[in-house]
């Protein structure tokens, strides 16, 4: 790195401003880029010349990984980056070029095995009415038990009536809309479209494919990002926080707490509810943390899972049980 | 008025209207115990502070449009005390306030004392004018609530960190090796005072951007990695920049000093002098006593905005 003479490092010091320095409100927007450019400018400016707020600005920056989670508003991009941008967008079209390909040739050879897998799937989430769409209703709370009781081991409990009914994220449900002030689109249209909107016949399979799964989400090669609106619901960009559709994850849930890990995403809320999708947030399944015999009390404010075996959960009571078999068994710390 | 133009008003006026019922809704301020009027009023009081008193109403909406109305909601229905926006905020933030005083600090007992304190702020445990004063009254939506929370203790850190280092007795200060010197005499060597011009008129003359990257990188030692963070570019972006403007200000300074009478041999050789050897008398040049990053010198307090 070029070096600068040390009379004009000296000059930079001499030059600060002691006065008017911006609130964090500016700040934070300025950090987050959802600043005009006028207003930039003159946060640039002073930042320029003040040493305590460049100091508080360097630390108003999330870590990376978190910052992946909370939406921003405007990427700053300068002539400078456009070579960048111009490689990841190649590189991004062959990846998609690719998983089509590979889509379609799996189609072509696997379509039927791929209905007998959907509608057993979709038999466990209605198994009151095997012929008709999903929808809601208190079978999944049984189908939920039996997923859960699938990988019971010793130390997890299956309740006799988990207070949930577990929602298809396939369907096109009330909780399926765009969130307002976000998206362009709006309604259960606009959500579908959002995500690569599969058309569905009347039995919920797709038109296209005859399965159970959008093929959008099936071949979807950029990572969906994940965040929490502030009354507690799940809500999924795949476009880079452009829009926000809501997932559905259960009814009468409240969550406070989100990990995402490619595929794997869990969830946490209140009253100890737990979830987790291993496929994006198509399918759920509620997971029951018990330790030495003890299940689960309070909200989880916090989830971790830096990978798909190793979590954590942290209790509105600071209590922080973790696992190392993707929540299989816990312990409590 | 004309027809046309009181027409156009009335249109204006219409849109504004129907835009501030939509985010109403949006903002779910309703379920958070504000009303209609109080989040208009919220609004009016945002768009009076940000915008400047000729803002067209369409303008207005465009502002309107960017702010975070739902989290504006909770966080001015928690100032104002609703219990209902209290159990939402506890259970989303408490939490991320630990996690966040822990990134600030990097030591798990000043991270919770700085928590503790910004819940307090936040809370409103202090009374103004009779009134519970809650923090939380001051965030405008302009970013999420939770960057804002961050920026809020990275304030109240930096300032309490600047509060203590007042307080650092003597005595220790003796044991570093710390000198303290008797008053300097008049410098027997005075600089080219051209020098310092010619730098200060290329300084200025710097877009605000190109400044704000070389103090973070030569004065507060920032990385690349952290500078392109902050303004949301590539790190090579930041390389690249600041390979290019360590050139461009030398060659600038240069030629002002060429502008100034001196010849190019002699502009060199005032460039390559360090600048302790100049005994400039900094003190009476220096607006406050400054130092590399602020957490590693002494500087003289001067706490940052409080953000009111």
């Amino acid at each position: 790195m070029t070096e600068i003479p040390k009379i004009v490092r000296q000059r930079l010091q001499a030059n600060t401003k002691l006065a008017d320095h911006p609130e964090p409100n500016l700040l934070n927007a300025f950090v987050e880029q959802s600043l005009a450019e006028r207003e930039r400018v003159q946060i640039l400016q002073h930042l320029s010349q003040c040493v305590n707020c460049r100091e508080i600005v360097a630390l108003s920056i999330a870590e990376p990984d978190v910052a992946e989670v909370v939406s921003l508003a405007r990427a700053h991009a300068g002539w400078l980056s456009w070579p960048t941008v111009r490689w990841v967008a190649a590189a991004a079209c062959i990846v998609v070029i690719g998983a089509i390909v590979a889509i379609h040739q799996t189609h072509d050879s696997g379509q039927h095995s791929a209905i007998r897998v959907s509608m057993s799937t979709h038999a466990i989430v209605d198994n009151a009415a095997p012929s008709q769409s999903p929808n809601l209703n208190p079978a999944p709370v049984q189908a939920a038990e039996r997923r859960t009781s699938r990988k019971t081991s010793g130390n997890q409990k299956v309740t006799d009536a988990a207070p949930f009914e577990i929602a298809d994220a396939r369907t096109a449900s009330p909780f399926s809309e765009v969130v307002p002030g976000r998206a362009k689109d709006s309604g259960p249209q606009g959500a579908e479209q959002a995500i690569g909107g599969p058309t569905t016949n009347d039995n919920g399979m797709n038109a296209e494919s005859g399965t159970f799964f959008p093929d959008d989400l099936a071949t979807e090669s950029l990572a969906p990002r994940w965040t929490l609106s502030w009354d507690g619901v799940l809500q999924r960009s795949v476009d880079s926080g452009r829009t926000w559709q809501t997932v559905p994850v259960a009814s009468h849930l409240i969550l406070r707490a989100l990990a995402a890990n490619g595929l794997d995403i869990w969830v946490g809320g209140k009253a100890g509810a737990l979830f987790h999708s291993s496929d994006a947030g198509q399918h759920w399944t509620q997971m029951l943390p018990i330790a030495n015999g003890q299940p689960f009390v309070g909200d989880i404010v916090g989830v971790e899972f830096n990978d798909g075996l190793h979590g954590k959960l942290t209790s509105s009571n600071r209590e922080i049980w973790i696992t190392s078999d993707a929540g299989q068994t816990w312990q409590k710390q | 008025m004309p027809r046309d133009a009181s027409q156009s008003v009335g249109e204006a006026s219409a849109r504004l209207d129907s835009l501030l019922s939509e985010i109403y809704v949006k903002s779910k301020g309703e379920v958070c115990g504000l009303s209609r009027a109080q989040f208009d009023s919220i609004l009016a009081e945002i768009a009076r502070k940000y915008l400047p008193a000729d803002t067209t109403q369409s303008e207005i909406c465009d502002f309107y449009g960017t702010l975070r109305v739902e989290e504006l909601a909770l966080a001015r229905a928690c100032a104002i005390g609703n219990e209902h926006a209290w159990e939402v905020f506890l259970t989303r933030y408490r939490e991320k306030l630990y996690e966040i005083a822990g990134y600030i600090t990097k030591e798990s007992s000043t991270a919770r004392e700085l928590a503790d304190s910004i819940y307090a702020d936040l809370y409103g445990t202090r009374t103004r004018d009779g009134q519970r004063a809650s923090k939380l009254a001051s965030y405008t939506g302009r970013g999420s609530l939770e960057g804002w929370l961050r920026t809020v203790m990275a304030q109240e850190h930096v300032n309490r960190y600047r509060r203590q280092r007042r307080l650092v007795s003597l005595d220790e200060e003796a044991e570093e090796g710390a000198q303290f010197a008797t008053t300097e005499p008049e410098p027997a060597i005075v600089a080219d005072p051209r020098v310092e011009t010619a730098v200060d008129e290329v300084l200025a003359a710097l877009a605000p951007e190109d400044r704000f990257v070389l103090a973070s990188y030569f004065l507060d030692e920032r990385t690349l990695a952290d500078i392109a963070r902050t303004l949301g570019v590539h790190e090579s972006t930041i390389s690249r920049k600041l390979d290019k403007l360590a050139k461009s200000l030398r060659k600038q300074i240069l030629a002002s000093l060429g502008r100034r009478g001196m010849s190019r041999r002699q502009a060199q050789e005032a460039l390559e002098v360090d600048v302790r050897d100049l005994r400039v008398n900094i003190r009476s040049r220096l607006a406050q006593e400054t130092g590399g990053r602020a957490f590693t010198k002494k500087k003289a307090e001067t706490p940052a905005g409080d953000g009111s």
